[in-house]
């Protein structure tokens, strides 16, 4: 349940950020998070409603956009998508691939009233 | 209104785990982040780890257990420093749990510091505690399948031990299906089979420990 962590840093977060510029009420929070991340958006949204109560985020909607993973050949530089954990570089078959992408987990933006 | 934030979720977490990092650099501790299902052996490798530095390196171990100090009083033994956190709910140890533990530890007495996690394959691998490295290991019992359901774990994990290969007789495991799925998933990931209760694979484990210290220390002191 690292859902209850996650879902508290976001309302630490959104709400510190609307106080900041004077909002009165969140109405929209958007999330990006990463496939590697593992989250359960069901079990987040749960865990957000719980404990957005009594805040000036108790009515907002917590919008998840969960991004692929991504990979970077050091080989040949190719960025693709990595799918199913395949760590395979599709351009020159190298399996010396970074991932770029799939682990963010940030609030990227909130909307207010 | 839309306001522009942009900020990690986890950045409470990993500024804690920053400090904490900075704390055992200057104290020269290696600290490893030990993660695993419950019941894999996570103690009995303590152990089996502390009879293998002993002459060598000091151990030291922050233990996280959710209700029980059962792995501490089993470790009490080898009259190592041990401090036993109970997390009560949580299922994962975070880096303010460690920075807790930390006045309870003289960290100039300990060159490799082993944080014991909580039993679980998906919520420790989020959080950092301010470790140099991760290993996980998996049980032969639980499955060669376990890297692709829980890939964040092994590609965050520097060495997989892949424990009680003397099991391999019972089940269905197949060591190179293991191999492969968490390659797969961390082409960088180390690997090393044992039997903590047989004694097999410690040695490896051990001098993996040792050679990892000695990377650090000799870095800092070309620094």
């Amino acid at each position: 349940m690292h859902e209850m962590a996650i879902a508290k840093g976001i309302i630490d977060i959104a709400v510190a950020a609307a106080q900041k510029g004077g909002a009165q009420k969140i109405t929209r929070i958007n999330v990006v998070a990463g496939q590697l991340r593992g989250l359960v958006p069901l079990q987040l949204t749960y865990c957000f409603s719980v404990l957005a109560e009594q805040t000036i985020a108790s009515n907002a909607y917590l919008n998840l956009e969960i991004t692929p993973v991504k990979g970077r050949c050091r080989n040949c530089g190719e960025t693709f998508i990595v799918k199913d954990y395949q760590y395979v570089c599709p351009q020159c078959h190298s399996r010396d691939v970074q991932t770029v992408g799939g682990t963010e987990l940030r609030v990227r933006d909130i909307e207010v009233e | 209104m839309k306001i522009s934030v942009m900020t990690d979720i986890l950045q409470a977490n990993d500024r804690i785990a920053a400090v904490n990092r900075e704390i055992f650099d200057k104290h020269r501790n290696l600290v490893i982040n030990l993660m695993s299902s419950p019941g894999a052996g996570k103690t009995t490798l303590l152990e089996k780890t502390a009879e293998g530095l002993r002459g060598k390196l000091r151990l030291g171990v922050i233990a996280g257990d959710i209700e029980t100090s059962l792995d501490s009083e089993r470790l009490e033994r080898y009259k190592l420093p041990v401090v036993q956190l109970t997390t009560g709910s949580p299922c994962h140890l975070d880096a303010n749990m460690i920075a807790s533990a930390l006045p309870h530890l003289d960290l100039s007495q300990i060159d490799i510091l082993i944080v014991e996690n909580v039993g679980n394959l998906v919520c420790p691998a989020e959080f950092k505690v301010g470790e140099d490295y991760k290993v996980v290991m998996l049980s032969v019992p639980e499955g060669d399948d376990k890297p692709l359901k829980y890939p964040l774990m092994f590609r965050e994990s520097a060495l997989l031990l892949i424990n009680k290969i003397d099991l391999l007789k019972y089940t269905n495991f197949n060591l190179e299906a293991a191999r492969r799925n968490a390659v797969k998933v961390n082409p960088d990931l180390e690997i090393i089979e044992m039997s903590c209760t047989a004694g097999q694979g410690i040695e490896p484990w051990v001098a993996w420990l040792v050679e990892r210290y000695q990377r650090k220390i000799g870095k800092r002191r070309s620094a």
